[in-house]
């Protein structure tokens, strides 16, 4: 048991980034949306997080100038997809690739160097401590010695609940994805709020993607190593409702952790854990839709 | 007879107006091209020499240019198939460098054989290729789950695989590179012109390019596949085995891949490297993209991705840019490949 607490300990910042983007991701899938750009969005959070960080020497300017490029990246995919009329796989699949190319040219550019880019000036990110969270008996230790951001995004799922279901605004997002000839009938322009939607996952990724660059210190290319995937896999297998990506992401994370920790432990060949997160989502993939068969099947 | 002519013409006008959206990418991400020079080398006018004119200042870079296109070539007539009959298939990548690993080690192995062996070794490949296609097919027909992501995600996990293999069991003690042992001399495919790396491997391409078309327009079973791609409900209705279409323009589709991988070893590498083919899978989807899913377009397609790729090794080996500026370009055409407010340009618009 007591190897355990380590693992769950690290699978809550693990799982931290994979929420954030799930969030942001929620809001397209609602919208009507496949956002499978989540992953190059993540990845431009990643980069500009710290590098902005580094430049301002403030981390929450730094963040806060990530968050905004990642948000610019994603009014771009929308605007293609939305005003040009593309494809949104093809544009989400140019915007994955835009950003692991940018990202490589920009640290070429800075830093004159592809690889490995360590920021040692920056400071690490500030840790909370909550006294309440320690008192919750066998599991406390997991849940304190988080870094702010943490509880942050804990605090954003719920304002993401109150915004899709209590608010005339989550009404309409939610409506284009439903039926968006009922919300262009009372006048209302489906698109703009599949524009605001993939605004929405600029900013939550580009917040994880700040929080996975900021954690280690340093830029690692495609830092991001399927997350923006796995993500999705999260709002699919949450069955597109807040609480159920807090159980999906759970899983996820916890799952990671103990990959990381397997690889230390039981000697598997690294490329080997590297696959983990895709043999993983495609069998949940898998396991969703047999599921879904199986129901659909039983009620017809 | 003027009748005709007149027919002729008009048909020349169609392909005219119909390559103009395409035309117009180019063209952007072309601009694309000296933007990024301008903006991140210190000496935009070297670095954009290089770019535009390195790939066919001499025949070495030339012939490796058009030596660049030709997995391109598989890559697109694959995706171009699945595409036609409404399947995804994103798992290219994964799909030519294990397509690639088995026709190598089966090469190896069927040393003895002669051509034979060359020939085996070669449909390995391909149905290695064919074999991770067809079982995304097999999720969408049995369990509806999309090929789309099943195909990225198995291919992302098989790369990963490979790369074990080749780094670990099957790698080459005796040399420095992580690579497999070399495939038998008697099994490469001839230079044609020297000093580059062109080989015969162009005469199978283009004969890949005409027996997709020959499938595609001439057999009933290419036939069933367009039909299927356009209007499912109405294929059944006809009579037509949806369910087989989801499985085997899939497993078409990855077998091409597959081929186009061990064909590259064939031609150009001689051995599996580590990463050989990386980028090579989603080059061939914005091939087959900007061909619009015509097999003959897909040459013309692939060289100017390949005129991409070298202008940017070349501007980074004579310049002060790096090689994934290509990424950006082609990321450019990503983005517009697809967008019906482009394609429109040019074109008259249908009456409702």
């Amino acid at each position: 048991m007591q190897f355990l607490l380590p693992i769950l300990h690290s699978s809550v910042t693990i799982m931290t980034p994979l929420l954030l983007a799930a969030m942001g991701g929620l809001f397209t899938e609602l919208s009507g949306m496949l956002n499978i750009a989540l992953e190059g969005l993540l990845l431009m959070g990643a980069f500009c997080g710290i590098i902005f960080t580094y430049f301002t020497g403030s981390m929450v300017l730094g963040v806060l100038l990530g968050i905004l490029c990642t948000m610019l990246l994603s009014a771009i995919l929308a605007a293609v997809t939305l005003n040009l009329r593309s494809n949104v796989f093809i544009t989400g699949l140019a915007t994955n690739l835009f950003a692991s190319g940018l990202t490589v040219v920009l640290s070429f550019k800075l830093f004159g160097n592809k690889g490995v880019v360590v920021f040692d000036s920056i400071p690490s990110l500030p840790v909370l401590r909550i006294p309440a969270l320690a008192q919750i008996p066998v599991f406390g230790d997991i849940f304190i010695g988080h870094s702010a951001f943490i509880y942050l995004s804990w605090l954003l799922l719920a304002v993401c609940y109150v915004v899709l279901y209590k608010t005339p605004f989550g009404f309409r997002l939610r409506a284009a994805g439903l039926h968006q000839k009922a919300l262009s009938s009372l006048g209302m322009d489906p698109n703009r709020y599949r524009f605001i939607a993939f605004l929405i996952s600029g900013f939550t990724c580009g917040l994880g993607g700040a929080l996975l660059t900021l954690n280690l210190g340093a830029f690692v290319p495609n830092i991001t190593a399927g997350k923006g995937w796995i993500a999705l896999v999260v709002i699919f297998l949450g069955n597109k409702k807040p609480l159920g990506l807090l159980i999906a992401a759970v899983v996820f994370g916890f799952a990671d952790a103990f990959s990381n920790y397997a690889q230390g432990a039981l000697n598997v060949p690294a490329d080997f854990i590297l696959a983990i997160p895709y043999v993983f989502t495609l069998l949940a993939m898998l396991g969703f839709s047999i599921y879904s068969k199986s129901k659909d099947s039983f009620e017809s | 007879m003027i009748d005709l002519r007149r027919r002729e013409r008009k048909s020349l006008m169609v392909m005219m107006r119909s390559s103009i959206g395409p035309l117009l990418i180019v063209a952007i991400a072309l601009v694309g091209v000296v933007i990024l020079s301008l903006l991140l080398s210190k000496t935009p006018g070297k670095t954009l020499r290089y770019f535009f004119l390195g790939p066919i200042q001499n025949t070495y870079y030339f012939g490796n240019m058009l030596n660049g296109a030709i997995p391109l070539i598989f890559g697109g007539l694959g995706i171009s198939l699945a595409m036609r009959s409404g399947n995804f298939n994103l798992g290219g990548e994964g799909q030519i460098y294990s397509g690639a690993l088995v026709a190598t080690l089966c090469a190896i192995a069927l040393a003895p054989l002669g051509i034979a062996g060359a020939v085996i070794a070669l449909i390995a490949g391909a149905a290695m290729g064919g074999f991770l296609g067809g079982l995304s097919g097999f999720f969408r027909m049995k369990w509806n789950t999309s090929e789309l992501i099943t195909s990225f995600l198995i291919s992302n996990a098989v790369v990963l695989l490979v790369n074990y293999l080749i780094a670990g069991p099957f790698m080459d003690p005796s040399t420095n590179l992580i690579a497999t042992r070399k495939i038998p001399e008697a099994f490469r495919l001839a230079r044609i012109l020297e000093p580059s790396n062109l080989s015969s491997a162009l005469f199978l391409a283009i004969t890949a390019v005409i027996v997709v078309q020959w499938y595609l327009y001439k057999t009933k079973s290419g036939y069933e596949l367009r039909i299927s791609g356009l209007n499912s409900s109405f294929a059944r209705y006809g009579g037509i085995h949806t369910n087989w279409y989801m499985v085997l323009p899939m497993m078409l589709s990855g077998a091409l891949y597959g081929l186009g991988g061990g064909i590259a070893i064939y031609g150009t590498y001689y051995s599996c490297m580590k990463d050989f083919s990386g980028g090579m899978g989603w080059n061939g989807l914005a091939v087959a993209l900007i061909a619009k899913y015509k097999p003959a377009a897909v040459i013309p397609a692939a060289i100017f991705f390949a005129y991409i790729e070298a202008g940017a090794r070349n501007a980074m080996l004579h310049s002060d840019v790096t090689f994934e500026i290509a990424s950006i370009v082609q990321s450019l055409v990503f983005f517009l490949v697809t967008s019906a407010v482009l394609q429109s340009v040019g074109q008259k618009k249908r009456g409702h």
